[in-house]
């Protein structure tokens, strides 16, 4: 009887732990293989102009950067240059008075969207928005982004 | 008058065609804090500004902390956060310093070329000197420098939990590549 009562505690106990240990386990598995998402397929937080957004962070670098850092936005405007090295293919929308600009590093699996554009091109970037600062070596403003598509 | 004007237009097209100031918008900064119990902590920033005086060997790099893409979003929010880089209150991470022996490579003829290249590097706020290796591939009228080197999050006062626990190296290893 003592011995049949131990042994079903016993089995609770196995249970809980067994039920705790793949928890944890799926757990650490789901954040261990996380990824970001595709970036066309995520809600827009914003959709700017080009020179307006650069404009911004010129006027309020700080309230610009607590608005959209981390954001998903769609940015219009007209591609100033791109650079193609190697894995990388970056789109650039410069302020021609001032030297200012935005620049778009663009998802793996969207790099040949990227790399099929040309200077002078009406284009809808959609991407996370990393920062905006000063730059002392081109002495001027930019703001970076991550991840970017063409937004369709 | 006329040899005046001569000798400026000559002075200018001279100091234009001579430029000696290359930049990029488009470095790459690969930063590896990987461990033998956490693949993750690893990144690639593609939007490094940089610069390269080839008459005196000056060379500047920065780069916006933010801009550095985990392929796992919760490592980089940790990446981000304040146990780690802080990046809202130092978003910008950066190094100015100089090829020492800038007169041993021959930007007109191609070939790669070993220098040493000595500055600062500011990370978290803190600036610290650092000496390293690196190479400068001369192919035609394009530039490519690269540089490997390791750092100690210490010195920087970057010393998260997940540095203690082993998760995150303690010395991870950084990659710079520009092409001018």
């Amino acid at each position: 009887m003592l011995t049949t009562k131990i042994n079903k505690k016993y089995k609770k106990w196995m249970i809980a732990i067994f039920v705790l240990l793949l928890t944890g386990g799926a757990v650490i598995w789901y954040l261990f293989t996380l990824k970001h998402d595709d970036t066309a397929g995520l809600k827009t937080d914003y959709t700017v102009k080009a020179m307006d957004f650069i404009k911004e962070f010129q006027k309020d670098l700080n309230g610009a950067n607590s608005k959209y850092s981390e954001k998903i936005i769609v940015v219009n405007g007209v591609v100033s240059a791109i650079d193609i090295i190697d894995t990388t293919a970056n789109i650039k929308m410069i302020d021609t008075a001032n030297g200012a600009y935005i620049i778009f590093a663009f998802q793996k699996q969207h790099l040949n969207e990227a790399k099929q554009l040309k200077e002078g091109d009406e284009v809808s970037i959609k991407g996370s928005c990393s920062n905006g600062a000063f730059s002392n070596i081109l002495e001027t403003e930019y703001v970076t982004f991550k991840r970017c598509a063409i937004n369709k | 008058m006329k040899k005046t004007i001569l000798s400026v237009a000559l002075l200018l097209t001279t100091g234009f065609l001579f430029a000696q100031k290359k930049t990029t918008t488009s470095a790459v900064i690969n930063f590896d804090a990987t461990t033998s119990i956490d693949a993750l902590p690893k990144a690639e920033n593609k939007t490094v500004i940089a610069s390269l005086d080839t008459k005196t060997g000056k060379l500047a790099f920065e780069a916006s902390v933010k801009s550095f893409s985990f392929s796992n979003p919760k490592i980089q929010e940790h990446f981000n956060n304040a146990g780690w880089m802080d990046s809202n209150q130092f978003p910008t991470a950066s190094f100015t310093g100089k090829i020492s022996n800038i007169d041993d490579v021959k930007f007109k003829k191609d070939g790669t070329y070993n220098v040493t290249v000595k500055g600062d590097l500011t990370i978290h706020g803190i600036t610290n000197p650092v000496e390293t290796t690196g190479s400068i591939m001369v192919n035609g009228k394009s530039l490519k420098t690269s540089a490997d080197f390791s750092i100690k999050l210490a010195d920087y006062k970057v010393n998260g939990s997940a540095v203690g626990a082993g998760k995150v190296s303690k010395e991870p290893n950084i990659s710079v590549v520009a092409e001018f």
